[in-house]
């Protein structure tokens, strides 16, 4: 549903603090989302970290993860591997 | 083998610290890692905190802890269709039993508290790897490599070091999404009162609510719902803060926004507390209630935290670190386990599928009945009999769940 008083997540993003890791903390085994119709990932997580591509595999922006842990159960599949990161975000009011 | 300490703890949020604060306390030699630059920097709650326990962690905390407001004002709003809202408030001035509160602020300077008292706290330090070697458990982290033969894991629902040794199962219905903005605006309230909103229906699809929590002079807003009812939501999670923001009616500049997994596993399906040299506390042990009139996290982790330090104690003096049950049973004994006990008949119809849903329809449906004047009228009873089996709820039913709403 589209809504067009949403502040865009982009916008929102930016208003946090990143130190982005050099290598990303989150891996995808992109062979798997290839057969995933629904890819609830791409719904599920707050900082659209997973955009779906249209070859059906997945891209992982890992430079916006928010580190809420989701990750961890967001996939049926078991094609999202991750961990914290070393840098990342940093919150000023939490 | 040689331990780097008798006592690792993971995780410097609330829990952690606790443990960390009241093992010190207890003369035990401990190390703390946690993995932001500071204490609070990772950390994200809905931002109210009940504070019986923080008063036994540190006795005059109220004057000196960094608390926004207390809470003065709980208002209960439920979203029914047809543009309907049924409305419940409840004030009590003077009130200072829980208090709205910014984890990046409140965290750094509970950390400062306990590094005064003697806690030694590794910061920017990242648990990468655990096994178990000899009689402990090692722990791969980015500054190298510690050991001890007693771990508390205060990682938050992530669990740490439980997931590392394959000791939890994570399931997308036991975990909330919590997704929060920090929105600046003019607080028109006196400085001793503060008020939380708790907010059911305003978003359909998803299982959960929203909140909005006074602060000094930000606010707030945000949502919790179960990971598995994301893909049912009308708006998918990157815009549900703002969708539910707009839905009711609060504007003002966005300070941040945060996201962060909750535990929502309940009294009877909590994960494994204790293992051999390893004990769960805070977030990472599941400890979360919600029983329809509060929803907590930080004083569980807090209890739990400040029983895992003084368990830590019992069992160095023991030698015997296999042995971390007492840590559970001293749980049993405390508030931690006996309110997720007492919470768990109305978490249990909170989470049920027709309660957030059918039951606030039903709801709206009899009130409005009620306030309708047309020449048909029926009593109360047939009316609500009524509009119950509309729902198809039979009265047995709606009997057995109202019971189990006060017992």
């Amino acid at each position: 549903m589209e809504n067009s008083k949403i502040v865009p997540l982009l916008k929102r993003l930016g208003l946090n603090t990143y130190n982005v890791d050099k290598k990303s903390h989150i891996e995808v085994n992109t062979d798997i989302c290839i057969n995933c119709k629904d890819k609830p990932c791409t719904v599920s997580c707050p900082a659209g970290t997973y955009e779906a591509l249209p070859d059906g595999r997945i891209a992982v922006h890992y430079e916006r993860c928010l580190e809420c842990g989701g990750a961890l159960v967001i996939c049926p599949f078991g094609a999202i591997k991750f961990r914290f990161s070393e840098g990342g975000i940093s919150y000023r009011y939490g | 083998m040689s331990f780097d300490a008798d006592v690792i703890i993971v995780g410097g949020g609330l829990s952690g610290l606790s443990a960390g604060i009241t093992a010190v306390r207890e003369g035990l030699n401990v190390i703390l890692l946690e993995r932001g630059e500071y204490s609070g920097v990772k950390n994200v709650s809905g931002g109210r905190m009940y504070v019986h326990a923080l008063k036994r962690l540190i006795p005059d905390a109220l004057e000196r802890a960094p608390l926004e407001r207390p809470i003065t004002k709980e208002t209960f709003e439920i979203f029914c269709d047809k543009n309907r809202k049924l409305t419940f408030s409840f004030e009590e001035k003077d009130k200072k039993n829980s208090f709205s509160v910014l984890r990046s602020k409140f965290d750094r300077w509970l950390a400062s508290e306990a590094e005064n008292l003697g806690l030694l706290i590794s910061y920017s330090t990242l648990v990468l790897n655990a096994y178990r070697e000899g009689e402990g458990i090692t722990l791969e982290t980015n500054r190298g490599t510690l050991k001890a033969p007693l771990i508390i894991d205060a990682s938050g629902v992530t669990s740490v070091v439980f997931r590392l040794l394959g000791l939890r199962r994570f399931t997308p219905d036991k975990w909330m999404l919590g997704v929060k903005e920090i929105i600046k605006t003019d607080v028109n309230l006196p400085e001793n009162e503060g008020e939380v909103r708790t907010i059911v229906g305003a978003i359909k699809g998803v299982k959960g609510g929203g909140f909005v929590y006074t602060n000094k002079d930000t606010l707030s807003v945000g949502m919790a719902v179960t990971f598995d009812s994301l893909p049912k939501s009308e708006f998918p999670a990157k815009d549900l803060v703002e969708a539910f923001r707009e839905r009711i009616g609060i504007e003002g500049e966005i300070l941040e926004y945060s996201a962060h997994a909750i535990p929502y596993y309940g009294f009877k399906n909590l994960p494994p507390l204790y293992d051999k040299n390893l004990i769960a506390v805070g977030d990472s042990a599941g400890f979360l209630i919600n029983d329809g009139f509060t929803i907590r996290g930080m004083d569980l982790a807090i209890g739990s935290g400040m029983i895992a330090g003084l368990a830590a104690k019992k069992i160095v003096e023991s030698r015997n670190f296999s042995n971390t049950e007492v840590y559970y049973e001293m749980l049993k004994d405390s508030f931690v386990l006996k309110h997720l006990e007492l919470a768990y008949n109305r978490f249990e119809l909170i989470n049920s599928p027709s309660t957030l849903s059918t039951y606030p329809e039903i709801l709206c449906n009899v009130l409005s009945d009620m306030f309708t004047v047309e020449e048909n009228r029926d009593t109360l009873i047939n009316d609500v009999l009524y509009r119950l089996k509309e729902k198809g709820i039979p009265l047995s039913q709606a009997v057995r769940d109202l019971w189990k709403t006060v017992k």
